[in-house]
């Protein structure tokens, strides 16, 4: 592969066709890449059985808990400046349907005379997209011109790529929007009880402990409040599909990252952490164990079996993305 | 009761099988346990009968979730409860009516035939539309229901409703009329649902008249049917048996 690109910018790191080891001065710590090129790994390595509280998983490799936050900070705010052009690129453009499709089926806003507006919180959200649809969403379709989202995002980069793009817009000097740099995991800064809805789009695979960030969110939610999460699923059901989807994710999306932004390495971590997130049926049950109710699974049947009209999920093309919903119990 | 035919009956059946001929003969294969399980949580049920007693007002809509969670100490926005919008609304309420049935409705007087119960709990089934107050907003939950995705739950809820009809009424049928039976009620009873949405007259008369003519009808048909599958019978029988006698070995 090297030889067929003679001449490349500095910027671009192509990782050789041996694996190498180097060691990273400052923090001592060896570092061993693997090629991605090579072999389609579509297959992950077998999960080390984790202790939750030392290692945890950065894509395919096994890092000690605390680096984790570091590490996905480094990925996003290496991608910050183009995350959307490269959203666009990398699913073709239905990134913006799934949205749309969250936000609408999410319906934010209050119709009639209320006294107060919604109060939104729009996790890992930095860019601003999810928060700009759920407002134009409230005020255009509902005529709610008192909803308030705030964007919270652990990285600053992100946050600023919001603010930018937010700019002088009329619900930025309506205050309508609010931007807070927070870990998802300890959203201290938010009192409990205080936010109707809380949307996380495309974040909580980054997160260390998603069992937290659910904890967390249950905290600061109003009795009756919606959590709402729309996120990759690591599998399609069907396998042939699947096989396809697999060799576009893990060929053709750290392809795209090398040649339009000059960065493999966090393309190739974005699709393998997808990689790992769990399946939907696990993550629907981590939402209930945090305490919520499942929208459309809530029933039990003879046995004590949980059934209802759904699944408890709603998959997005074919299953490659899904949108989760719990609500909080009054 | 001390028939020769049922002292007959009494003394061929195994001294150990006679206490069952105790009990009342009821269909083994309808679902009298089952039928309480309904696939919404406590949280939906609450919501969504508070949110029926806003159906004559705002309809079979997103508002009268929305009022029903906001009455049951929900926020707006638990509406996201439901994945399926209205039809879960309309489909709680076919639920409840369908389970309310048994208990809107008795037979002391056993000499009444099956066919006049069957009557008297579509009667009995419309009139709680009526006392629900969705009678006139019943187009909207109609066009709720004949959604795509949603037609096979809309269907099966029908079936269910005509089982539990001919279940109350007696039926203890065992052979195929079984099936035939409840495809022809569902038919029934989904043709006069409609048929009362633009009833005016007084206690839905002119609904109940409708119902008779479809039950005429179906008594009519199914005599006529009975009929003419005997005379093909006979008529293929004597076909037969005067080929045989002309020496071909069939």
């Amino acid at each position: 592969m090297a030889a067929l690109l003679p001449h490349l910018p500095k910027r671009i790191r192509l990782t050789p066709s041996s694996s190498t080891q180097w060691i990273c001065r400052t923090c001592q710590q060896r570092r061993a890449f693997t090629p991605s090129s090579t072999a389609l790994q579509t297959q992950p390595p077998p999960r080390p059985s984790q202790d939750d509280n030392k290692t945890t998983h950065f894509g395919y490799e096994t890092i000690s808990s605390t680096l984790k936050a570091s590490r996905v900070g480094a990925v996003f705010s290496s991608v910050a400046s183009n995350y959307d052009t490269m959203n666009d690129l990398m699913s073709l453009g239905i990134h913006r349907i799934w949205k749309d499709n969250f936000v609408r089926g999410l319906n934010p806003g209050i119709r009639g005379e209320r006294k107060e507006g919604q109060r939104i919180l729009d996790i890992a959200g930095g860019t601003g997209d999810i928060a700009q649809r759920m407002l134009d969403h409230a005020t255009l379709v509902n005529d709610d011109k008192r909803t308030h989202v705030t964007i919270s995002d652990i990285n600053p980069e992100m946050l600023a790529e919001g603010r930018k793009r937010f700019g002088n817009s009329p619900y930025r000097l309506a205050k309508r929007v609010d931007f807070l740099e927070a870990n998802a995991e300890d959203l201290s800064a938010i009192e409990s009880g205080s936010i109707d809805l809380y949307t996380v789009a495309f974040g909580i695979r980054n997160f260390t402990h998603k069992d937290v960030a659910l904890r967390e969110a249950f905290r600061v939610l109003k009795p009756g409040g919606v959590f709402a999460c729309l996120e990759f699923t690591p599998q399609l059901s069907n396998p042939v599909l699947n096989g396809i989807y697999k060799r576009w994710s893990f060929g053709a999306i750290p392809l795209i990252g090398q040649v339009v932004a000059g960065d493999r390495d966090s393309y190739q971590y974005l699709v393998e952490s997808i990689e790992r997130f769990p399946s939907q049926g696990e993550f629907r049950d981590m939402i209930r164990e945090a305490g919520f109710l499942i929208p459309g699974r809530n029933g039990v049947d003879e046995e004590g079996e949980r059934m209802g009209v759904g699944q408890g999920w709603e998959d997005l093309s074919l299953g490659i993305a899904a949108i989760h919903k719990g609500v909080k119990p009054v | 009761m001390a028939s020769p035919a049922v002292v007959r009956t009494i003394l061929r059946t195994p001294a150990a099988l006679r206490p069952l001929l105790l009990r009342a003969p009821r269909a083994a294969y309808h679902e009298q346990h089952h039928d309480q399980a309904t696939p919404y949580g406590d949280a939906e049920r609450t919501i969504l009968s508070h949110a029926l007693a806003y159906v004559p007002a705002h309809g079979f809509t997103q508002e009268a979730i929305t009022f029903g969670a906001k009455d049951a100490g929900y926020l707006d926005v638990s509406r996201n409860l439901f994945p399926k919008g209205t039809f879960d609304l309309v489909m709680y309420h076919l639920v409840t009516q369908r389970q309310g049935l048994k208990d809107r409705i008795q037979f002391p007087d056993e000499t009444m035939g099956v066919g006049k119960k069957v009557r008297s709990l579509v009667i009995e089934r419309l009139r709680a539309n009526a006392d629900a107050g969705v009678v006139w907003r019943w187009q909207e939950a109609l066009g709720v229901m004949s959604l795509a995705e949603n037609i096979p739950a809309s269907l099966r809820e029908l079936g269910l409703l005509s089982d539990e009809m001919w279940f109350l009424a007696g039926d203890t049928s065992v052979d195929g009329s079984w099936y035939t039976k409840r495809a022809s009620l569902s038919g029934i009873y989904a043709a006069t649902e409609v048929f009362q949405t633009t009833d005016q007259s007084t206690e839905f008369k002119d609904t109940e008249q409708f119902l008779d003519r479809r039950l005429e009808e179906l008594r009519v048909t199914g005599s006529a049917v009975g009929n003419t599958m005997q005379w093909m019978g006979f008529q293929g029988g004597a076909l037969m048996n005067m080929l045989r006698s002309k020496g071909v070995r069939i």
